[in-house]
């Protein structure tokens, strides 16, 4: 019984250490090409940044960025300066390299007959997309809501804020469903919810532009209405005609 | 034209096609000639980089001792007008000069709130209409002028603004101001305010921007100049404007626009702009000195780009029209009133410069 007890207990012991010696050079080949990939990455993200630097990249492209454009590439950089962005994304390219590298090094040299890169690794480029969607999609959220509230107040709607923050959340709501789906959690249960709560938020916006706007809408057509129709005028007659009541700014 | 210069030879150019030459006889002191339109077309109510360019080029080609650029509705000018600004470069040793139009209380708004008191802080030049309707200028300004204009502009969609003014004075050249007299002020097409202050505004802090250098290192010593006579025609006859309506949107845009001032303003503009927000209607005003640190703290805004330039510049809207409010009620149609408070705003940006001068060097320091 006892010897029973010990042969099992070497076999288990046996089985562990097999185990473990296929799985430890899996580990330390993941951490080498971790760690080189990330080294190569430093110096690929250091000359990058020199070069732009050299080629005085902030500047030209501040200097071709316009200033209606939509959100530009320096508002998305860090510290405002699109070397950084660039030579960021570089070192983080070479780290993402050296994960997928060392994930299948792993799998090649684990001795077990588990396909783990190829659950892991499309999985992991589909966290990677989610987290790429979430990170784009919170960018563009900012921008559109400071854009219609600089635009609602500019038009002096007194429902600005709310209005705004309708599309803010508009756009976060589908951000979030497209990464849950991207990574495909939730199923139905996500694109049900993200039915329910992005028509949710339509109805909710149209109503209140509806009810706010009721007054506005009714005076522009009124003022349509009475407008009559467009002829072509003489402008030496133009000062007699034109009936000015109210005194004009003229702001240039 | 034969009549402001009958002693000189003048060669008039006019845009091609507009009809102008066949129309017009040519004399012995007087000559034609057509040049092609620009590209992009005319703003018409403003003097664009092109325009500048075109009449430079064409100066430089003809030898011209002095260059007279006219805008839209320049037949509105009087004969001593042109002769006046033509005087000052010719023989008053100017080598730009910009006139000076006798306006209401109620005219060139976004001169007297911005475009004058930031030239004459940062540049030291007293001019009232830095982005002018008409200028003359030398034979060395029209060379200066033209390698400006060449270079490309990619801060604006549309056509692109030249600031002589800015140019002369780092150039170290001299400019006067002339009175002329009564003009037609024409005005944009396009009539949406926010675009258009985005555009000239957006220009002009560009322009800062590319010549901080000069202003950041410059002590100007700024002649203290009367305001001009004013223009009564457009005095209270034409009645005083409503400006509880501004008011309302400049409360409504202190109520929702906070989180994006806060990112451009300090707490003690921000405490400022409070203040202002709960005084009445009856007794609004934006004290000038709140007024000029908040242009300076936009325009550092711009620089660093603290927040997109397109928002950053929407956000200013609301600020403007609340100085036109407060503008409009100190004035109250009176026409001294209002050149008195447009040069009070001015000598609130002169004092404040020392600030944009600091928050430029420093931005990062701790800002109360």
């Amino acid at each position: 019984m006892g010897q029973q007890i010990e042969s099992a207990l070497r076999q288990s012991m046996h089985r562990v250490l097999v185990v473990l010696v296929s799985f430890l050079p899996g580990v330390l080949v993941f951490l080498l090409a971790v760690i080189l990939l990330t080294a190569l990455g430093l110096l690929l993200a250091a000359m990058a940044r020199r070069l732009l630097t050299a080629a005085r990249f902030d500047e030209r492209l501040a200097a071709n960025e316009t200033a209606g454009s939509p959100a530009s590439f320096s508002d998305w950089s860090p510290s405002h300066s699109p070397t950084l962005l660039v030579s960021r994304a570089v070192l983080w390219v070479c780290i993402l390299a050296g994960v997928a590298i060392g994930i299948s090094a792993f799998d090649a040299s684990y001795s077990t007959n588990s396909q783990l890169s190829q659950f892991l690794l499309p999985y992991l480029t589909h966290v990677l997309g989610a987290v790429l969607l979430l990170f784009f999609g919170g960018l563009l959220a900012r921008f559109l809501s400071r854009t219609v509230l600089i635009g609602a107040v500019n038009a002096q709607l007194q429902y600005a804020r709310f209005l705004s923050l309708g599309v803010k959340w508009l756009v976060l709501v589908l951000t979030a469903a497209m990464a849950l789906d991207h990574l495909q959690i939730g199923g139905t249960i996500v694109e049900l919810a993200f039915g329910i709560l992005f028509g949710g938020i339509v109805l909710t916006l149209a109503l209140a532009i509806g009810l706010g706007s009721r007054d506005l809408v009714s005076r522009s057509i009124e003022k349509n209405i009475d407008k009559p129709a467009a002829r072509p005028v003489d402008p030496s007659t133009f000062p007699e005609s034109s009936e000015t009541p109210r005194p004009k700014l003229r702001h240039f | 034209m034969a009549s402001a210069f009958p002693e000189r030879a003048v060669l008039i150019a006019v845009v091609e096609n507009s009809g102008t030459t066949s129309q017009a006889e040519s004399n012995d002191s007087i000559r034609m000639v057509a040049y092609p339109a620009t590209a992009h077309g005319q703003a018409g109510w403003v003097l664009t980089a092109s325009d500048y360019l075109g009449a430079s080029q064409l100066a430089l080609e003809h030898g011209a001792e002095a260059t007279l650029v006219l805008g839209a509705e320049a037949v509105s000018l009087s004969t001593e007008a042109l002769q006046g600004l033509a005087g000052t470069v010719l023989r008053g040793g100017a080598d730009l000069a910009i006139p000076r139009y006798k306006t209401g209380p109620r005219d060139a708004l976004v001169s007297s709130a911005l475009l004058y008191p930031l030239t004459r802080a940062l540049f030291g030049a007293s001019i009232h209409l830095p982005l002018p309707l008409d200028a003359a200028f030398s034979a060395r300004m029209a060379k200066r002028l033209a390698s400006t204009a060449r270079r490309p502009d990619n801060t604006t969609d549309s056509e692109p603004l030249l600031w002589p003014v800015s140019e002369a004075v780092i150039a170290s050249f001299a400019v006067r101001e002339t009175e002329a007299g009564k003009r037609t002020l024409p005005q944009p097409l396009d009539t949406d305010l926010n675009s258009l202050l985005t555009e000239v505004v957006g220009s002009l802090f560009s322009d800062i921007e590319l010549k901080a250098s000069f202003w950041q290192r410059a002590r100007v010593a700024v002649p203290a100049k009367p305001a001009a006579e004013p223009d009564s025609s457009t005095g209270q006859a034409e009645g005083t404007v409503d400006v509880r309506y501004m008011v309302e949107g400049f409360r409504n845009a202190y109520t929702n626009l906070q989180e994006i001032w806060s990112l451009v303003l300090p707490p003690q503009s921000l405490l400022g702009l409070k203040k202002v927000s709960r005084v009445p209607a009856e007794d609004f005003e934006v004290p000038p000195d709140l007024w000029a640190r908040t242009v300076y703290d936009f325009v550092l805004a711009y620089h660093l780009r603290t927040i997109n330039r397109g928002h950053l510049l929407g956000a200013l809207t609301p600020l403007y029209l609340a100085w036109v409010a407060s503008h409009l009620r100190r004035s109250a149609g009176d026409d001294a009133l209002a050149a008195s408070h447009v040069e009070e705003t001015a000598a609130a940006f002169v004092t404040e410069k020392p600030y944009i001068v600091a928050r430029w060097r420093w931005p990062d320091r701790f800002n109360p």
